[in-house]
């Protein structure tokens, strides 16, 4: 920690890993309203990424339908943007049991809730990419700091 | 982080439920619990008042759109009044705004539902 260092432009991480369980969602919601205040983001901009993030985890939470999983949340806050990569252990295509009344429902009215929530998570940030494989999903969400 | 809901009957078919909290992958089924519980004890239209809702996901979308179809095909309806601004503007970016009939007040809600308070 030298003081004649030039101060060059750093990122930071912040790792968090949650089980894949509907109860725990709410505590990354929280961490990401944390992390996103961090950023020259503006209240809603900072709702966005964590409605965002909510998304994400929801997702995979209702994927693993129950069964034991991880989600681990790794942000990166760089000067000129946030990212944050939400990714589970749930195989992609895994059995998550009966599909929801719920689920049927909002397919009988032309709604998809995966596809909501997909919906929703283009909307809120700059960019979305979601990788499925066996080992599990990815989604990465990367929120532009404003110019 | 949780959710508290509160319902008082109008009259014998339309209950007001105030929802306090946050609707999400946890606490949504409890709604969902909830508006069948109204709907098997003959209630046929809901007005729920979103004001206190932090926070709304798809999940608790979900919940809203499926009560709303089941009161809608017993000729009720499920009504939205007085959702915050960053929750209004979840039901416009998914265009549920349309599907929904969102109210400013309960007063306007049970005025235009036909409902003497």
């Amino acid at each position: 920690m030298s003081a004649t260092q030039p101060p060059a432009p750093q990122s930071d991480t912040i790792e968090l890993a949650i089980p894949c369980r509907p109860e725990f969602v709410g505590i990354a919601r929280l961490a990401v309203l944390g992390i996103a205040s961090r950023m020259p983001f503006s209240y809603d901009e900072v709702e966005d990424v964590r409605l965002a993030v909510g998304e994400a985890c929801s997702h995979a939470v209702e994927r693993a339908g129950g069964a034991s999983a991880v989600i681990r949340i790794t942000s990166v806050i760089d000067p000129g943007a946030l990212m944050i990569t939400v990714a589970d252990d749930v195989p992609a295509g895994a059995a998550s049991g009966p599909r929801s009344e719920e689920a049927q429902l909002l397919e009988e009215v032309g709604v998809d809730q995966q596809g909501l929530g997909a919906l929703l998570m283009e909307i809120l940030v700059d960019d979305v990419k979601i990788e499925a494989g066996p080992a599990g999903t990815t989604v990465r969400l990367t929120k532009y700091a404003p110019e | 982080m949780n959710l508290k809901m509160n319902s008082r009957a109008a009259n014998e078919t339309t209950c007001f439920l105030e929802i306090e909290g946050e609707v999400d992958v946890y606490t949504s089924p409890e709604l969902k619990q909830h508006l069948v519980k109204l709907a098997e004890g003959g209630v046929k239209r809901v007005i729920i008042n979103l004001s206190k809702v932090q926070y709304l996901d798809s999940t608790g979308l979900g919940v809203l759109i499926g009560g709303l179809k089941r009161l809608r095909e017993g000729e009720g309806n499920l009504v939205l009044v007085g959702p915050g601004m960053r929750i209004l503007r979840i039901f416009e970016i998914t265009g549920l705004d349309k599907i929904f009939d969102i109210y400013p007040t309960e007063e306007e809600a049970a005025a235009k539902e036909g409902v003497d308070l």
